[in-house]
């Protein structure tokens, strides 16, 4: 039983490390082809000048395509790993913040409209629940950071 | 085996072991310094193109001359109270908001009470797999050249495409146009030709820039209306107007 825990690990961190790459590429990759736009979705959180608004939502596409490729290569997992926990506190803090003052954003993009009604917005819920969920797949990455076919295991030449 | 052997045996096992201990930690250290070093370079690229593309956009930038408001507006009426109107061709809420205001609108027009700005932006590209509302706003600039914003604006909501389809191409866009008597090649050639594409993205940035944040946008005299109906329209501007 031990030794088959033991063996099971690995792959479920395995599991782990290519569902946040997967994550990641495709967050990025579809605000990457639009950079004006995630601007713009960043500055409808309003926390910050749209300057900056504009800088982040230009670099953040980016970041989370690397990281996605990072983790994709297993390389330096548990750093990846951490890293990624903390940008998606990050995001989901922006959304309670977004959800506590009462602003009207969609999925972190602009809102179709006022459609959405007065009260409580369902789709922050699900989208801090989603959140959530890829941290648990970060969480669990810097809790066992040990995977297959990661370059960390061959660089550390110990086979894992 | 002898004592002594089992010693250099032991020996060994620990040296193996300190070496090994001592790999990890380069190979950790190698591979911290590798991983902040992409993302660093990730986010310069990010930056740098996204630099790139907006000097890239100003550089397009054509200014309809008929447009207020620093160049991202269209005018209508001249009365006192300001109205301001954000909203997308492509987003089906703005087409309801508009059906529903449009007649009070045009009462406070013709009464001479306000003056109402649209600026049409485009912020639901990704919802047409032909940039929909960015032809669509570049178009309406066209239209206001030749005179006629306002009856084309009505228009392209009267024939608004579906969300998540094709949009309209530009034919049937200059097709609307001579609909409402935009008849002129000036006007099918500024379609065409692109002429107020980059336009439309700098109004959209400029409105967000001021923290309009969604569509339909109803300011008046700089207030947003929570819900844009004709008695709370109608209400504000005889609030502003007081």
């Amino acid at each position: 039983m031990e030794t088959r825990t033991r063996t099971a690990w690995p792959w479920i961190s395995t599991a782990a490390r290519l569902g946040l790459a997967a994550v990641w590429l495709i967050a990025g990759g579809l605000k990457v082809g639009d950079l004006a736009a995630s601007g713009r979705a960043v500055n409808a959180y309003q926390l910050f000048p749209y300057e900056v608004a504009k800088v982040i939502g230009a670099v953040q596409p980016f970041l989370e395509i690397a990281l996605g490729l990072l983790l994709l290569a297993g390389l330096a997992v548990r750093l990846s790993a951490g890293l990624s926990a903390a940008l998606l506190l990050i995001f989901i803090a922006g959304i309670v913040s977004a959800w506590a003052r009462g602003l009207q954003i969609d999925c972190g993009c602009f809102s179709t409209g006022g459609e959405l009604g007065a009260g409580a917005d369902p789709a922050y819920g699900w989208d801090i629940a989603r959140d959530a969920g890829f941290l648990l797949l970060a969480g669990l990455l810097l809790w066992r950071p040990r995977t297959r076919f990661s370059i960390d295991g061959i660089l550390m030449g110990d086979g894992q | 085996m002898s004592n002594g052997d089992k010693k250099r045996a032991q020996a060994k096992q620990v040296v193996r072991e300190q070496l090994a201990r001592e790999r990890r930690r380069k190979v950790t250290l190698w591979t911290t310094v590798g991983v902040v070093t992409v993302l660093v370079m990730a986010g310069l690229i990010g930056w740098g193109v996204a630099a790139g593309q907006e000097k890239a956009n100003a550089g397009k930038l054509t200014v309809p001359p008929a447009a207020v408001d620093d160049g991202t507006a269209f005018a209508r009426g001249t009365g006192p109270v300001q109205i301001d109107i954000y909203e997308d061709f492509l987003c089906p809420f703005c087409r309801k908001v508009e059906t529903a205001i449009g007649p009070t609108v045009t009462q406070l027009v013709d009464a001479g009470k306000v003056t109402v700005r649209y600026h049409p932006i485009a912020i639901l590209d990704h919802l047409s797999s032909t940039q929909y509302s960015t032809r669509a706003a570049g178009a309406s600039a066209a239209a206001a050249q030749g005179g006629k914003f306002f009856e084309y604006h009505e228009a392209l909501f009267a024939q608004q495409p579906p969300e998540g389809g094709a949009g309209l191409d530009d034919a049937k866009l200059i097709e609307i146009g001579r609909s409402v008597g935009l008849t002129d090649q000036a006007f099918a050639d500024a379609i065409t030709g692109k002429t107020y594409t980059a336009w439309a993205t700098k109004v959209t940035d400029t409105a967000s820039s001021r923290g309009i944040t969604g569509t339909p946008s109803v300011l008046v005299a700089g207030t947003k209306l929570d819900s844009p109906t004709p008695q709370a329209l109608a209400a504000a501007v005889e609030a502003a107007s007081a």
